[in-house]
């Protein structure tokens, strides 16, 4: 805990000094990265050596602490945010002098520290002060560019539906009861101030709208898209996962959840996973269709946990195990492989100056190094072997499926399997898309490429696809850590059965990985010794001579057939004029909810403003109102 | 595992070899059928080992991830082969949820072929790949569906388990949902390995193929080892459908190679059959097919869920 303190105290310092150096820049730009690099290591070390030595509790008494569930969630915004906080000084570096780069470091830090709050509250206090500053501080940095109209109002749709959720939560903690730390509200539990099943829905509804999940990740895409990209891998990887946290939070302290709560859940995830991806496959924005993949992999990982609750809640340990640990493990790998993948957006935003895929084209040739890095990005998030994204997919598989071998209820959750299985070749038909029409192909635009922008922005992709690879060749090193988690949070004895169960296969995952890679090399090797001769030549244009880069697959017509089987539930809608046909993404959510909703909302809120005077002896009054009104209520409890 | 996998290592062998003459035993099939000769039945053979020793034309478009596809895609689809309990008994690598593994190396041999089709920047490969992800959307529900209709018989997460014994013993009660999904995952079959009613490997038009259309720059050693690939993965595929239609772990070994040979030659005959007997489907009719194909192993549940 000391040494997280200290770390958390060298990024404050390091943002402090970005923003009081602003205009030495390249002094501050280095004692930034460095500082930020050292205060995340620190603090990462920190969590996973709690996580790895014995299971201490946690220090009673202060607002903050940590216990294994906070590290796992520390490692991954500490972890995660050292490679963002590198990214983001090159990355922001373009931006001086026409904007507040300093500022925006300063913002950063405090949204790490924040996060890191979040996680390690103890306190009902602690939380919802940590939760308000990490909501405000991201909202700051999603309106960096505020002078565009679009990011204003994505900013603001972020900022009305963070506080949705913050409001669901005050709603759940008050419905609680207890005296405020979170040892009171666990020992609350079975003794609550309303019904149970409220509480439960409230928590699903703020740290679900947090964590992003449909229909309540209608703020995600607008805001992903208008951060600047390391923003984004901070909001898509990292902030989503506090919603995820959360929940398991939330969990722990309420004991053994319901088994409706866990077929909600379950479902719930299923939906987002399915659709998030499906809209996806529609985006012609990078950005927009990276954070539509972090929708549905918040699917997968809330499917994990809906499993995990399940299996509590009908006395199959073995299922519960499966379920938690392929969430938790998931929390994890799309962390490293959503910022990975953000990142490479970054780097292509700043080399050819869009984020629109059907501009794109053979950028391969001008950033090899990011063509490569996405490629293993693009592999982990479509859950492939040899990436981190299949291990943790595969835990979660094997929970559905475990959920057969049993007798009762829970036998039905394994015809979800198939569910997941639809997602992952979705996301296959996404990723094929992405890499095939941005880094492959010839270029679709004559325009000017600036391939020396890439510079810096390198190292940080590099050491995460290097991550992603580790974990995917070796789950060992973290499989374990994330099963005996798990083990902690299914209720009854330990289950030293169940969890060899999980964690004793892992190795032939790794087994599996090696021999794919030993038999790529030696079948690359005995080709090398066939070919004869080799020559370069034209693409086969099938005797068509009119061939050229604007005749290549767009990603707009490589999509089209695969939405055109999902129909209305795809969001796509195709209209044909003199120039051809064109294919409009829309998210079904916003246009049929979300709109209406606010537009209700807004309409009655303007009836409000006759109250809104501007004058401060009519505001005087309201005060003396609210405060008269206030003691009438106390003089009414007492009363009664 | 102490001694030495001797036996499975065998049945791999023979698989690996007897591959090739899957697609030619469905070619010859839907000749006889047609009232024509047809070309012989090892004739992918001749095909591979000439296109070994051939040159290869790389498009100037292209990078390394067009010459690294082949190569990863075969790689993949071996390392697949070793899950698969050939012998009916044990497969050589086995552990709870191998199933995913097995589908996920699938999945990334496809991956990379698809990518190295759109690194050709021809619009028909782009073509081709996106119908070939798009076939595939819909034949991988269907296949897990399959898959967990035999978690849900036989108890056992890996496919070994799901193939071996366990299925033998729980032929009897389960019948008729075993059977369902023996046809459905045929279906698949038929869509993973790019034949009619899904793909027609003997069009001659760009504009109709699929996965043909797609590999349409490889040459040589490259387009070598994509055809055996596709070979490979019917005799996979193939050697599931008879997994669940033939449980033969409680027959000797002789027996048991000789059922797998004779089911997997009967297998490309009926791809053959179905090939003279009907026409390819029109492309957005595809999904409506798998679809069905998933329908069928959900009734199957249903029934052994009841």
């Amino acid at each position: 805990m000391t040494l997280l303190g200290i770390g958390l105290g060298i990024i404050l310092l390091a943002g402090l000094l970005a923003r009081a150096m602003e205009r030495r820049s390249g002094i501050a730009d280095r004692v930034f990265r460095w500082g930020m690099l050292a205060g995340c290591l620190m603090g990462t070390v920190a969590a996973l050596l709690s996580l790895a030595g014995p299971d201490a509790a946690a220090e009673p008494g202060s607002g903050y602490g940590l216990d294994p569930l906070s590290s796992w969630f520390v490692a991954i915004v500490l972890g995660v945010g050292s490679s963002i906080a590198v990214y983001g000084t090159h990355y922001m570096a373009h931006e001086r002098p026409a904007r507040a780069v300093g500022a925006a470091h300063l913002f950063l830090s405090i949204l790490l520290i924040a996060l890191t709050g979040v996680v390690t509250a103890r306190s009902v206090a602690a939380f919802l002060i940590a939760w308000e500053v990490m909501a405000i501080a991201a909202w700051l940095l999603v309106i960096f560019e505020r002078e565009r109209a679009e990011v204003r109002r994505a900013g603001f749709v972020y900022l009305a539906l963070t506080h949705v959720s913050t409001l669901a939560l005050f709603g759940m903690f008050a419905a609680w009861g207890g005296d405020g730390s979170f040892s009171a509200l666990a020992a609350a539990s079975g003794q609550h101030r309303a019904p149970a099943g409220l509480i439960l829905v409230l928590g699903l509804v703020g740290f679900g709208i947090k964590a992003g999940a449909v229909p309540g990740h209608i703020w995600l895409p607008g805001a992903h898209a208008a951060a600047p990209s390391h923003i984004s891998a901070l909001l898509s990887g990292v902030m989503l996962k506090v919603g995820i946290y959360g929940l398991f939070r939330m969990l722990v302290l309420s004991g053994e959840p319901p088994a409706w709560w866990g077929w909600v859940v379950l479902l719930l995830g299923l939906v987002s996973a399915v659709l998030g991806v499906l809209w996806a496959l529609a985006q012609h924005d990078l950005k927009r269709l990276l954070a539509y993949h972090s929708v549905e992999n918040i699917g997968i990982i809330l499917m994990g946990l809906g499993l995990g609750a399940l299996g509590s809640a009908y006395h199959h340990p073995a299922v519960a195990l499966l379920g938690y640990t392929g969430a938790l493990l998931h929390s994890l790998n799309h962390s490293l492989f959503k910022s990975l993948l953000f990142f490479g957006a970054g780097a292509i935003v700043r080399v050819a100056g869009t984020r629109e895929i059907d501009r794109l084209g053979g950028l391969a040739r001008t950033m090899p190094r990011s063509a490569w890095a996405f490629l293993l990005g693009s592999i982990a998030i479509v859950g492939l072997p040899p990436l981190n994204g299949f291990v943790s997919e595969w835990v979660v598989f094997r929970g559905l499926l475990e959920s057969g071998t049993t007798a009762g209820a829970l036998r039905t959750a394994s015809v979800l399997a198939a569910g997941l299985a639809l997602t992952g070749a979705l996301a296959l038909a996404c990723f094929s898309k992405v890499h095939g029409v941005i880094f492959l192909g010839s270029p679709r635009r004559e325009g000017v490429l600036r391939p020396g922008a890439e510079r810096g922005l390198v190292a940080p992709q590099v050491a995460l696809a290097g991550a992603c690879l580790t974990i995917g060749v070796a789950p060992f090193l973290v499989v374990p850590l994330a099963a005996r988690l798990g083990a902690g949070m299914v209720p009854g004895p330990p289950l030293p059965d169940a969890l060899a169960a999980v964690t004793s296969p892992v190795s032939a995952i790794s087994w599996v990985a090696l021999g794919l890679l030993l038999l790529s090399v030696i079948i690359w090797r005995l080709r090398a010794t066939a070919v004869p001769q080799t020559r370069p030549g034209p693409t086969w244009g099938c005797a068509f001579p009119g061939v050229s880069a604007r005749t290549q697959y767009s990603a707009a017509s490589y999509a089209a057939g695969l939405l055109a089987a999902f129909g209305v539930l795809s969001g796509t809608r195709r209209t044909t004029g003199p120039a051809g046909l064109q294919v409009h993404s829309t998210d079904p959510v916003i246009d049929s909810i979300g709109r209406p909703v606010w537009d209700r909302l807004r309409s009655a809120a303007l009836g409000l403003r006759r109250y809104q005077t501007a004058r401060l002896s009519w505001y005087l009054v309201y005060v003396i109102a609210a405060l008269f009104g206030l003691l009438v209520y106390l003089w009414l409890v007492a009363a009664a | 595992m102490s001694a030495f996998p001797v036996i499975p290592l065998l049945f791999l062998l023979v698989v690996l070899v007897i591959a090739p003459a899957l697609p030619g035993i469905a070619n010859r099939t839907k000749s006889a059928l047609t009232g024509r000769r047809g070309a012989p039945i090892l004739q992918l053979y001749s095909d591979l080992a000439k296109l070994w020793r051939k040159g290869v034309v790389y498009s100037r478009t292209t990078t390394p991830i067009f010459r690294l596809g082949p190569i990863v895609s075969l790689a993949a689809t071996l390392v697949a082969a070793l899950l698969l309990p050939l012998n009916g008994r044990a497969a050589l690598v086995a552990f709870p949820g191998d199933l995913v593994a097995f589908a996920g190396l699938l999945g990334l041999g496809r991956f990379v072929l698809v990518l190295a089709a759109m690194d050709t920047g021809s619009s028909f490969e782009g073509m081709g790949a996106s119908r070939e992800v798009t076939v595939a959307a819909f034949a991988e529900p269907a296949l897990f569906l399959c898959f967990t209709v035999l978690v849900l018989t036989t108890g056992r997460l890996d496919i070994s388990g799901m193939l071996g014994p366990s299925l033998a013993n729980a032929w009897p009660a389960a019948a008729p949902s075993l059977v369902l999904a023996g046809v459905s995952l045929f279906i698949v079959t038929l869509a993973e390995t790019c034949r009619v009613p899904v793909d027609d490997p003997l069009t001659h038009l760009e504009l109709t193929m699929i996965h043909e259309v797609m590999v349409l720059d490889h040459s040589g050693p490259d387009l070598a080892m994509i055809l055996y690939g596709g070979a490979l993965k019917m005799a996979l595929f193939g050697s599931l459908v008879v997994g669940v239609l033939v449980p033969r772990a409680h027959h000797p070994v002789g027996l048991a190679a000789a059922e797998l040979a004779v089911a997997l030659a009967l297998v490309a005959v009926a791809v053959g059959v179905v090939e003279s007997v009907m026409a390819r489907l029109r492309m957005n009719r595809v999904p409506q097919l798998l679809v069905a194909a998933s329908a069928l192993a959900g009734f199957a549940l249903i029934l052994l869920l009841r």
